[in-house]
């Protein structure tokens, strides 16, 4: 039994769409996975033509609605693709370990679970305060009367610490902290936060790939 | 039907959905047990065996990841249809998955089956 060309272009319609939105997988992958599901929708299409009619006369009609019955069954292009592109995303951050490729993954998972949001939150912030303690780091080789970790008297009558990256003046009460030291000390905590949280953003990537509940 | 009970209706059916996609891995995993099959052959053992399937798309993207988390593995084998088939085999961790999954469903079912013995009781 032939496809013929009008279900042809169907299937490389539907092909297409979902090709569209796997982005930045690989292109082997990308060829499996396309190949596979055409091969799937073929073989599906053949078999029900053939089933509905014993006579070995298949018509152009019955093949046409059987590949867009495959096709239907599949569910839509973009839904497909989400679901291929959820873990590929997730086995690229657990496998690179940078810190963007992991934001990206917990932010499609993120998407799917309440589990991956509060991942996504914990990392973000992580990040955040990684990235200031480097940046009050590097500042302070350029503000040294400003920049650095300070304690300040608050409203209330208690007091709070301020990351300050030294523009403007030195702030009215305040009081530098750690001085120099916030540039060895910055480097050092700032680097190990980043490290910290991708590490255990990667551990909870890790644990959700391997457990049941992926969609 | 009051508005109440149609809330209801919806929750026990999302709760079914979420049962569905809990088992379909085990279930794929156990389709494999006997021997490499391609993914039309492993949907229509669902098929015929249980009433897992929610979409057909949803095996393909699940099968990819089993692949990529190394419990199955792939070959292409050409066929008489006249197009390779991707063909899927368990893999010496996904044997070992299957049979802890299995040991887990099957403590699971019993204890289960002991705490609805007075509901099913009733229904009779």
């Amino acid at each position: 039994m032939t496809i013929t060309g009008e279900s042809q272009r169907k299937i490389d319609d539907y092909l297409g769409r979902l090709r569209a939105r796997l982005r930045g997988m690989k292109d082997e992958d990308l060829r499996e996975i396309v190949e596979e599901l055409r091969s799937h929708v073929i073989d599906k299409a053949t078999a029900s033509a053939t089933q509905e009619d014993a006579t070995e006369t298949v018509t152009v009609l019955a093949v046409e609605s059987a590949v867009d019955a495959a096709l239907a069954a599949l569910g839509s292009p973009e839904e497909l693709a989400r679901q291929y592109m959820t873990d590929n995303l997730l086995a690229q951050a657990e496998a690179s370990r940078s810190p963007m490729r992991v934001l990206h993954g917990l932010l499609q998972w993120a998407t799917l679970s309440l589990a991956g949001f509060f991942v996504l939150m914990g990392s973000v912030a992580g990040y955040f305060f990684g990235v200031v303690f480097i940046l009050v780091a590097v500042a302070k080789l350029f503000h040294p009367h400003t920049a650095g970790l300070w304690i300040l008297p608050s409203g209330g009558g208690g007091t709070e610490f301020s990351f300050r990256l030294g523009f403007g003046s030195a702030p009215m009460g305040g009081r530098d902290v750690l001085g120099w030291w916030i540039v060895p000390i910055g480097w050092l905590a700032g680097a190990a936060l980043v490290m910290l949280t991708t590490h255990i953003a990667v551990w909870y990537v890790r644990k959700y790939r391997r457990s049941m509940s992926l969609p | 039907m009051s508005g109440q009970h149609a809330g209801e209706q919806e929750s026990g059916d999302k709760w079914e959905v979420q049962l569905r996609k809990g088992c379909l891995e085990l279930a794929i995993l156990a389709a494999l047990w006997e021997g490499r099959r391609y993914g039309l052959e492993i949907l229509r053992r669902l098929e015929s065996d249980s009433d897992l399937i929610v979409s057909e798309g949803t095996v393909y993207p699940l099968l990819t990841r089993l692949n990529a988390l190394g419990l199955v593995r792939s070959e292409w084998v050409e066929s008489d249809a006249g197009h390779p088939r991707k063909y899927y085999s368990l893999t010496q961790a996904g044997k070992r998955r299957a049979m802890e999954m299995a040991g887990i469903w099957a403590r699971f079912s019993t204890s289960m089956r002991k705490m609805l013995a007075p509901l099913m009781k009733e229904d009779k």
